[in-house]
């Protein structure tokens, strides 16, 4: 600006307007290039998210007879089984993300200390599972867990135990069926977030006088937190919407929220009964998330105690 | 003007394609029904020989039910002309008006239980749920009744029963309190609930499809279940060790529909007319253990004596079971789930 | 006494080590003594091994043979968190998750160091590297220079008889660099404690060290103070490797040193008989006037190739009569200004006997 005013002189010169206009429209064009650069993506959110979700929300709000009403959702407090299928698939939800903790956390550790060749090796078989179906799978763990299954007939072939351990069709069928089908997403997350800690940090952490399992504790474990959460969020909001396992592995007595929409969608001739259930999971949902938002959004901005 | 061309290039279009062949739009349709071998049954016995008798062609799809048949009528995408549902879905579907009316005078309906003859609907074959036990567990002295299949103490084992089609596990409860077979329906639904809470806490397993009902009988992950008949004979011809029978069954009648709207319904008339006639009825059967809904097939001689009494909708065999109401399930669905659903949850 | 002036510091004995990876040899019967309070730097390029040995000193590498001890004990297979010793990290290695008061109190967390203490202590770290109040700061917070401190102070704050510091100062950018040197010996002297220092910057070691151990492909070249470094290499790396040299090839017969058919006059004894190098500092050689050749210099011919003015000084590229170039600089003092030969020009070198000085032809 100073050095246009001084080259073009006097005439051009009025409170500091020179080219003001010029400038503001280029702005102007730049900000509307970068909206059409977007304008796909912008689009397709809208096509793909915005409306469905909108039309879901609408559709809820009718009942049978094609009237508005809040029948749809006056129904979950109405029959005691919506509240226990409710309570039934957070229950799953957080014990399958417990699992997943428990068994993905060594197993990212493990994947992440070892050399590049052999963790890529060992990432493959984590990857492996994806590449069958989940009925697959599911149908597969049956055969291992049920009362005749390979499980408790080695058991009882080897004499540990006497009567067949209640394995399949049943709570435990679920989180074992759910927890090896979520563990890689789990695992991948956090195992990206580990391989970017600092191996001078944990050098750093011995060479000033924390224990090996110091170090981990008050170093790696912290440091891997970031990606552990996203890990438990991408579990355990797929574990809200989960069907194909837990209907074959619950054997009818673990009703989840997805199967129930399954259900309402059939037994009610309008839409409006499932989508009620999708809004609420949807909204339960998005409340989580926010939750987990605003606690790690705290932990970002602020420096986390050390007592 | 525009849309004078479009008018114009589609008769042109029509034109050419008629003429290139001679099978047309017009000369095909499609049929919607559960896939499997059921489908594949229903495939030799009723749409292979409508298709060479009437000249056209019929191609297949696979449903879900009635949330298909609404989704394609109300979204005024209906693909196809003729499906297969529930007799109790049915019922609804008719009430909802998601069907064309049938034409009695292409469609001879005599024969067929009048129960399963409506404006708009038509029974095409039955399937049972039938108490199958295993002779492993039990010899031949397994549960024979619904009233020992409740009945934990003199029968210990491990139990299943459907969890998804509430009706029948209703129907099989009344039956366990000792309803008798003519006085089941209307159903007593509160008393059937109350038979349902009795053995609720020995149930090892609420099965959700019939595929699941098999695996649980056969992996031997339950001693004793309520079962599709084509399911329990199934198991038998692959050599499993199970026993059953038509007493007490439950017989439930799928039917056939012409959604609204489907743009061939007069072929779709015709070939409905050939799958309910007695004649192709009676190859059903020879196929596969779902019973013709049409009596008289068993009057054409087509069916070796020796299987009759194998087919659940044989004169002899319906009398020893209990025959769904469509439309008291109709009425009464929503409710009896929903409390039936309360019910095994709790 | 915490963080006092004269610490008990140790010395460190470091005797045949060995560190192969495979069949690759990275450390081969390594020795080095440091003295207690000692600023010994380890220079070398990349890929000496000089990194190799500090890690093994810190106990992140296992030597495959020799002995490290400090104040006499042994500490060769002492695992990292109980060898006492400070260390400084190139990338700082700073915990991202802690803010800086929690990093440098860390060390003394782990010595179960009261909090009062520690507080204090922390404080007193803080100001000795000035960065005084910004304890609550977070590490993203701060800039290069502020991180390099914090990670000083990091490494101070427990007292360790022993500083390790891993090229520190490399991320910095040069001016920063430069005041971080003479901040880092001034610490030093105030602190005492003995401090092995790696780097690939000469001009670095020069500044701060009171040793230098020159290493390449895994051994130590020469070790000594820096000035004697530079003024008498014993070999062509070290004379290479430290400030710019010309070499000039000369022969040794009859106990006498000759280039071409000129006799040396040298103040060292002549060396064994045969080829070596005289290594001649830019800054040793000299334009000699015809009033000069009475002196004890050694007189070089030679034909001005280019001559480049840098303000303070200049630099002469000359070439020899047997064509070898070798580059000359000197300050712009009037005197020399004024009698600046031309390109093309012919010229005498001079060099005084006290400078020759022979490394072997390798």
């Amino acid at each position: 600006m100073s050095i246009g005013s001084a080259s073009l002189g006097h005439a051009v010169r009025q409170d500091g307007e020179l080219n003001a206009r010029a400038l503001r429209s280029d702005a102007r064009r730049q900000a509307l290039g970068l909206l059409a650069l977007l304008s796909p993506g912008l689009f397709l959110v809208f096509a793909v998210i915005i409306v469905p979700i909108g039309w879901l929300f609408w559709l809820s709000l009718f009942d049978e007879s094609g009237q508005l009403s809040l029948a749809n959702y006056a129904r979950f407090f109405e029959q005691a089984s919506y509240i226990k299928t409710f309570a039934t698939t957070f229950k799953v939800a957080f014990v399958v993300t417990g699992a997943c903790v428990l068994f993905g956390y060594p197993l990212a550790y493990m994947l992440s200390q070892l050399p590049r060749r052999a963790a890529s090796i060992c990432l493959i078989f984590v990857i492996l599972p994806f590449w069958t179906s989940v009925l697959v799978r599911t149908y597969a763990w049956l055969v291992i867990l049920q009362r005749k299954g390979l499980i408790n007939n080695w058991l009882i072939d080897l004499g540990v135990i006497g009567q067949p351990l209640p394995l399949a069709n049943n709570f435990a069928g679920v989180v074992i069926g759910m927890t090896h089908i979520m563990l890689p997403f789990l695992v991948l997350p956090l195992y990206a977030s580990m391989k970017t800690i600092d191996v001078d940090c944990l050098r750093a952490g011995m060479n000033l006088g924390a224990s090996p399992a110091a170090t981990f504790r008050q170093i790696f474990f912290p440091l891997s937190l970031p990606g552990l959460a996203s890990g438990v969020v991408i579990v355990f909001v797929l574990c809200l919407g989960f069907f194909v396992t837990p209907a074959l592995m619950g054997g009818g007595k673990v009703i989840m929220w997805a199967m129930r929409m399954e259900q309402a969608t059939s037994l009610y001739s309008n839409w409006g009964a499932g989508a009620a259930l999708g809004v609420v999971l949807l909204a339960v949902t998005l409340a989580l998330l926010g939750l987990f938002q605003w606690l790690l959004g705290a932990r970002a901005t602020g420096v986390w105690s050390q007592r | 003007m525009t849309k004078r061309l479009c008018i114009h290039g589609l008769a042109v279009a029509g034109l050419l394609a008629s003429a290139a062949v001679p099978a047309s739009a017009a000369d095909t349709i499609t049929i919607a029904s559960w896939g499997g071998t059921y489908q594949e049954a229903q495939t030799k016995a009723f749409f292979d020989p409508t298709a060479k008798e009437l000249g056209i062609t019929i191609k297949q799809d696979t449903t879900n039910g009635l949330d298909d048949v609404r989704l394609q009528v109300t979204g005024n995408a209906v693909k196809w002309d003729i499906t297969e549902l529930g007799a109790d879905e049915c019922a609804r579907g008719s009430k909802e008006g998601l069907f064309e009316k049938l034409d009695y005078n292409v469609i001879d309906k005599s024969g067929i239980n009048p129960k399963l003859v409506h404006d708009d609907w038509v029974g095409i074959s039955y399937t049972s749920v039938v108490l199958i036990y295993r002779t492993d567990v039990f010899g031949d002295k397994g549960p024979k009744t619904w009233a020992d299949f409740w009945d934990v103490e003199k029968f210990p084992g491990r139990r299943a029963l459907s969890g998804s089609q509430a009706t029948e596990t209703l129907s099989v409860a009344a039956l366990a309190k000792g309803t008798p077979i003519d006085k089941v329906y209307p159903v007593d639904i509160d008393g059937a609930l109350q038979s349902v809470d009795k053995v609720k806490g020995h149930i090892d397993a609420w099965w959700t499809s019939g595929a699941q009902a098999m695996q649980l009988v056969k992996d031997g992950e339950v001693d004793m279940a309520s079962i599709w008949n084509g399911r329990a004979g199934t198991l038998r011809k692959e050599g499993a060790p199970v026993s059953f029978s038509f007493d007490q069954g439950v017989l439930t009648a799928d039917c056939m529909v012409i959604p609204k709207g489907s743009k061939n319904k007069d072929l779709a008339m015709k070939a409905l007319a050939k799958f309910v006639s007695p004649d192709l009825q009676a190859n059903l059967p020879l196929y596969v253990d779902n019973g013709p809904a049409n009596e008289k097939a068993f009057e054409t001689g087509k069916i070796p004596q020796e299987r009759i009494k194998d087919i659940n909708s044989a004169p002899d065999n319906v009398k020893k079971q209990v025959l769904q109401d469509p439309e008291f399930w109709r009425d009464n669905l929503v409710e009896a789930t929903e409390k039936f659903n309360n019910l095994i949850q709790q | 006494m915490l963080l006092s002036l004269a610490p008990s510091a140790l010395p460190i004995g470091i005797h045949g080590i060995e560190k192969r990876f495979g069949a690759l040899s990275i450390l081969s019967d390594l020795s080095l003594d440091v003295a207690a309070g000692e600023f010994l730097t380890l220079l070398g390029p990349s890929g000496s091994g000089k990194t190799t040995l500090l890690m093994i000193l810190a106990g992140f590498v296992r030597a495959n043979a020799g002995s490290i001890k400090v104040g006499g004990e042994e500490i060769i297979t002492m695992p990292p968190h109980k060898r006492n010793i400070g260390m400084v990290f190139q990338n700082y290695a700073l915990f991202p998750h802690m803010n800086v008061f929690h990093n440098i109190a860390f060390p003394l967390k782990q010595r179960r160091v009261s909090a009062a203490e520690t507080a204090e202590r922390v404080e007193r770290a803080l100001d000795l590297v000035q960065l005084k109040g910004l304890g609550e700061r977070r590490v993203d917070q701060l800039s290069g220079g502020q991180r390099q401190r914090v990670a000083l102070a990091r490494a101070i704050v427990f007292e360790p008889r022993i500083v390790l510091m891993d090229e520190p100062l490399s991320a910095l950018d040069k001016g920063l660099r430069e005041h971080m040197q003479i901040e880092l010996r001034n610490l030093h002297r105030r602190l005492g404690m003995t401090t092995v220092y790696v780097t690939h910057d000469q001009r670095e070691a020069i500044t701060m060290s009171d040793r230098i151990a020159v290493m390449n492909a895994g051994r130590i070249e020469q070790i000594d103070q820096p000035e004697v470094l530079y003024a008498r290499p014993k070999t062509k790396f070290v004379a290479g490797f430290i400030g710019e040299s010309n070499f000039i090839p000369v022969e040794c017969r009859n106990g006498s040193v000759w280039y071409e058919d000129r006799k040396l006059r040298m103040n060292d004894p002549a060396p064994s008989a045969g080829r070596h190098l005289m290594v001649v500092r830019p800054e040793k050689l000299r334009l000699l006037a015809d009033a000069d050749q009475a002196r004890p210099v050694n007189a070089l011919p030679a034909t001005v190739g280019d001559v480049i003015y840098q303000g303070d000084s200049f630099i002469c590229y000359a070439t020899l009569r047997d064509g070898r170039q070798v580059t000359l600089r000197d300050y712009c003092r009037s005197d020399v200004l004024a009698k600046l030969p031309a390109p093309g020009e012919p010229i005498t070198l001079g060099i005084d006997a006290q400078d020759v000085v022979l490394v072997t032809d390798q």
